[in-house]
């Protein structure tokens, strides 16, 4: 699977890798509509740590689309939240 | 489903795919290469605005940092002068001004950050952008229509997720920069409106500095005067200052 962190670029994960990422995932979900997003980015920080030092990244010329998109290293909860509400994604949960 | 998912279903709906449906499979990708191209131009404008932006805050920064230096002078002055009131008065203007000052810097440093990332995100996009040049004339040269048609579309959706990549890097960090610039503005307005500036303007006529100003005249009379009764042999003097008005 490949892997884009937004701002970054583009990394490859076993499946293995990936199920690592979907707990983080799970706990920042939760995370997401507390009023202190210190946790969020904690979290945050610690799935790019992850990709960025697992993964394999990618050649800067090659030309492939990712399958999972990964919020920018400075993205805060509020900014995520923003955006799903904005996309009316919110109400699909 | 988590915010990843969701994260990427909504970065997915932004990249560009429209090109399946192309008659001529050379002129589609010849088109896309070109538009590559623009958008490479527009996005290193993009990055040039944020890097103007940036040398516009330092320049405030060092401003803000001569007036905060200023004033730690002028209150070391007002000291020396055994005016603690006045010292007084400018140190918490000097407070004020260092806030505001260690905010610019903080935001200073994060636009370095950002400036770095979008440049090293502009030269992975060039990269692509010659590589998709290379790939376009192999898929002319080698490839069937039908099975062109898959090429095309696979390094096209991935050239276009590159470049909304990019382009929403640099208005996240355009975003912040407009924050910044407002920020930047209110600062320039505490400075005009005098909450700021009393005591740092230049030749200024305002209380402070006309008080500063009268204590220098003051004591450089009073040195004089103990220098010449020092000549005259008389007993050497200490001049003592006080508040304008008691003497």
């Amino acid at each position: 699977m490949i892997v884009r962190i937004q701002g970054e670029g583009q990394w490859e994960l076993t499946g293995s890798q990936l199920d690592e990422l979907d707990k983080i995932d799970n706990q920042m979900l939760e995370e997401i509509d507390h009023q202190d997003g210190t946790r969020f980015q904690q979290l945050l920080g610690q799935m790019l740590g992850y990709v960025r030092t697992k993964g394999r990244r990618l050649p800067t010329d090659e030309i492939v689309e990712s399958n999972l998109i990964l919020p920018p290293s400075d993205a805060t909860a509020d900014e995520v939240k923003a955006l799903f509400t904005d996309e009316g994604l919110i109400s699909s949960v | 489903m988590g915010i990843l998912s969701r994260m990427s279903t909504i970065f997915k709906s932004k990249v560009n795919r429209a090109l399946d449906k192309a008659e001529n499979p050379g002129e589609t990708l010849d088109y896309s290469y070109e538009r590559q191209l623009e958008q490479v131009q527009n996005f290193k404008r993009g990055i040039v605005e944020v890097t103007t932006a940036k040398k516009r805050l330092e320049l405030q920064s060092s401003q803000l940092r001569a007036d905060v230096q200023r004033m730690d002078n002028q209150a070391r002055q007002a000291l020396a002068a055994d005016r603690e009131d006045l010292a007084r008065t400018v140190l918490v203007r000097k407070q004020a001004a260092q806030q505001q000052l260690d905010g610019l810097d903080q935001q200073i440093t994060a636009l370095n950050d950002q400036q770095q990332k979008l440049s090293d995100a502009e030269a992975r996009l060039s990269a692509k952008v010659e590589s998709f040049r290379t790939q376009k004339e192999v898929i002319k040269a080698q490839y069937s229509a039908a099975k062109a048609q898959v090429k095309i579309g696979e390094a096209v959706t991935g050239i276009s997720e590159e470049m909304t990549d990019v382009g929403s890097a640099i208005d996240r960090a355009q975003n912040k920069t407009s924050q910044m610039q407002a920020r930047a503005g209110a600062i320039d307005e505490l400075v005009n409106t005098g909450v700021l500036a009393d005591v740092t303007a230049v030749g200024g006529g305002n209380d402070v500095d006309r008080q500063l100003a009268q204590i220098t005249a003051q004591s450089g009379v009073d040195d004089e005067l103990a220098k010449m009764k020092a000549e005259l042999g008389a007993p050497g003097q200490r001049p003592q200052i006080g508040p304008p008005g008691s003497h």
